[in-house]
C-alpha cells in the first residue's frame, strides 16, 4: 500500500519506479533515497484539456509529480490526514484537501449543477465547494487533509446522512447528496439555531466529517 | 494517562499531589516538579503553578552563577526566564504537543521556538545553524512541536519547515535539487515561471550518525513574544478584548433609541 500514517498528521508514501504519486506543492516534509519532485503544469493527469478544464473549474491545486524509489513523508499546515482506500468507486474531494493521491487514480472535474441543477450549486456555494469539484476514480489511495480529526459515516439507502456543510470533507460511492434546508423566521433576525443548511447524503457509501467547522 | 476515564465520567481533576512530577499531564501539558531547584523556561510557556515560585529574567543578577554555567546564547537572553523555588508548575504552547527528553552526556540541537524548558544541568548554547538552539549535557527538557514529532534516521532529506532538530550530530547541510531546472520544459518554467515550482527544490540533508526529529506539519510555530502582559486577550485592561456582542453583524441605529436593539436581543 502506498501511503501509511504515522500519526494523525503525517502520512510515509513508498514510491517505486514506474508508480508515481501526485501531491500537493510544497507538502513533502523529508524523503528518503532517489526520489524527485517535479511541479506537474497541468495540475494532475489528463492531457491539456483536463488542465484547461481544472483552470476554468477553479480545481487546479497546484500539484507535483513524486517518482523515483524510496520513502516520503507528507503533511501539511498540521492539519489531520485521512487515508482513503478506493476500490474502484468515486470519491469527490476538493481539490485543496487533496495532500496526494496515487497516480494509478483517475482525477477529472464534476460540476455540480449536474446533481440537482440550481440546487446543487447552491449546495456548492454554502458547502464551500464552489461549483466544481474534483473526482478521483479508480483503485487506489488518496491522502485528505481535514480540520481537526475525521470520521468516516457509513451511508447506507435506509439510511440517510446529514451532515454540517462546514464540516463536510469528502464522500465516496453511489450517494446523491441535497441541500436541505431550515430556514425559518429565527434566521432572519440573527436569532436562527445556525444549523439552517445541511448536506444530506444518502444512497450507499461513505462520508468523510471533520471535527471542525474551519475551512482549510 | 488520559484526560478523560470514560464517556460521562468528566476530567480527571489533579491537585498538587496527584499532577505527575516531571512528566506529561496530557500530550499539551507538561508539569515540573520544582524542589528548591531551578528551571529555565521560555517566556509565556508557563500556564499554571502550585507552590511558591519565583520567574526572573535570565538577565536577573543573583543568577548570574547559573547563567554563567548553563546559559550560553545572549541572543535570546530576553525570552528565557528561570524559575526557582518549591511546587509544580504546568508548560503547555498553543495547544502544541509538548514532550520531555532526557539527554545523558549527550547534545541535542532544536528550533529555538520548539524549546520550552530544560534543566540548568544541560548547558544552552547557540547552534551554528541560524535559528537553532544546542543542548550539552545531561538533564531533561521540554519541547514542543506541531504534531508528534517523529525519529528519523538519517541518511534522510528534509523540508526546512519540518525540522524540529537533530540529536548525536549528523551533518546537516543544504540540499538543493536542480532537477528541475533541466530539460526543455524546466528551462521554460525557470525562463517564464510558468508552471511554478514543485517548492521542494530545497532541504536540509542530513548524513551521519545520529537522529533527526521531524514535526508532522510544514507550519511553524511563530515565534511570536509572548509572554508580554498588556495587549493580551483575557488580560483585563489588557486591551485585546473578545468580540464585541452587538458589534457583529447588526448596525446600530442611529441616537441608539435607547439601545432597543440590544434589548430585542439584537
Amino acid at each position: 500500500m502506498a501511503f501509511r500514517e504515522i500519526n494523525a498528521k503525517m502520512i510515509e508514501a513508498t514510491v517505486t519506479p514506474g508508480q508515481r504519486l501526485f501531491s500537493q506543492r510544497g507538502a513533502m516534509l523529508a524523503y528518503r533515497g532517489e526520489v524527485s519532485f517535479t511541479p506537474s503544469t497541468a495540475g494532475g493527469q489528463g492531457g491539456i484539456m483536463s488542465m484547461i478544464g481544472r483552470r476554468v473549474a477553479d480545481e487546479d491545486t497546484p500539484l507535483m509529480t513524486v517518482e523515483g524509489s524510496g520513502t516520503v513523508l507528507f503533511g501539511h499546515g498540521g492539519h489531520h490526514i485521512q487515508v482513503i482506500r478506493l476500490t474502484g468507486d468515486t470519491l469527490y474531494v476538493e481539490a485543496d484537501r487533496l495532500l496526494a493521491f496515487e497516480g494509478s487514480l483517475q482525477q477529472g472535474t464534476m460540476f455540480l449543477g449536474s446533481q440537482g441543477g440550481v440546487m446543487g450549486m447552491v449546495r456548492g456555494q454554502v458547502s464551500g465547494q464552489g461549483l466544481f469539484t474534483t473526482t478521483l476514480k479508480g483503485q487506489g489511495a488518496v491522502a485528505v487533509m481535514a480540520h481537526g480529526g475525521v470520521i468516516e459515516i457509513p451511508i447506507t439507502p435506509q439510511r440517510p446522512v446529514h451532515v454540517d456543510p462546514q464540516a463536510y470533507v469528502a464522500h465516496h460511492g453511489d450517494v446523491r447528496n441535497k441541500l436541505s434546508t431550515a430556514l425559518g423566521w429565527r434566521d432572519m433576525v440573527g436569532r436562527g439555531s445556525g444549523e439552517a443548511f445541511q448536506l444530506e447524503l444518502s444512497g450507499s457509501g461513505a462520508v468523510y466529517v471533520q471535527a471542525s467547522e474551519e475551512k482549510l | 494517562m488520559s484526560t478523560y476515564q470514560s464517556p460521562g465520567a468528566g476530567p480527571v481533576v489533579f491537585d498538587p499531589a496527584t499532577l505527575p512530577p516531571d512528566d506529561k499531564v496530557n500530550d499539551y501539558t507538561f508539569c515540573v516538579e520544582l524542589k528548591g531547584s531551578q528551571w529555565f523556561l521560555q517566556k509565556g510557556k508557563m500556564i499554571a503553578y502550585y507552590g511558591s515560585i519565583d520567574f526572573n529574567g535570565v538577565g536577573h543578577g543573583r543568577l548570574d552563577r547559573l547563567v554563567r554555567t548553563s546559559f550560553h546564547s545572549p541572543l535570546h537572553a530576553s525570552d528565557w526566564v528561570v524559575a526557582e523555588g518549591s511546587g509544580k508548575m504546568l508548560l503547555a504552547d498553543r495547544a502544541f504537543d509538548v514532550n520531555s527528553y532526557d539527554l545523558t552526556e549527550g547534545n541535542l540541537t532544536i528550533r529555538s521556538g520548539n524549546l520550552l524548558a530544560f534543566q540548568p544541568t544541560l548547558s544552552l548554547k547557540q547552534s551554528i545553524v541560524p535559528g537553532f538552539l544546542t543542548l550539552i549535557g545531561t538533564g531533561k527538557f521540554v519541547a514542543a512541536s506541531n504534531g508528534p514529532v517523529v525519529f528519523m534516521d538519517p541518511p534522510i532529506r528534509v523540508d526546512p519547515q519540518a525540522l524540529v532538530g537533530w540529536a548525536d550530530c549528523p551533518s546537516p547541510c543544504h540540499h538543493y535539487d536542480h532537477g528541475y531546472m533541466t530539460g526543455v520544459m524546466g528551462g521554460l518554467r525557470a525562463l517564464t515561471g510558468l508552471g511554478g515550482a514543485s517548492g521542494e527544490e530545497h532541504q536540509f540533508e542530513f548524513v551521519g550518525a545520529g537522529t533527526v526529529l521531524l514535526q508532522s506539519s510544514e507550519t511553524l510555530m511563530a515565534e511570536q513574544a509572548t509572554g508580554a502582559v498588556p495587549h493580551q486577550a483575557g488580560v483585563p485592561g489588557g486591551g485585546a478584548h473578545g468580540p464585541q456582542a452587538g458589534q457583529s453583524g447588526v448596525p446600530r441605529l442611529p441616537g441608539q433609541l435607547g439601545d432597543l436593539q440590544r434589548r430585542f436581543g439584537l
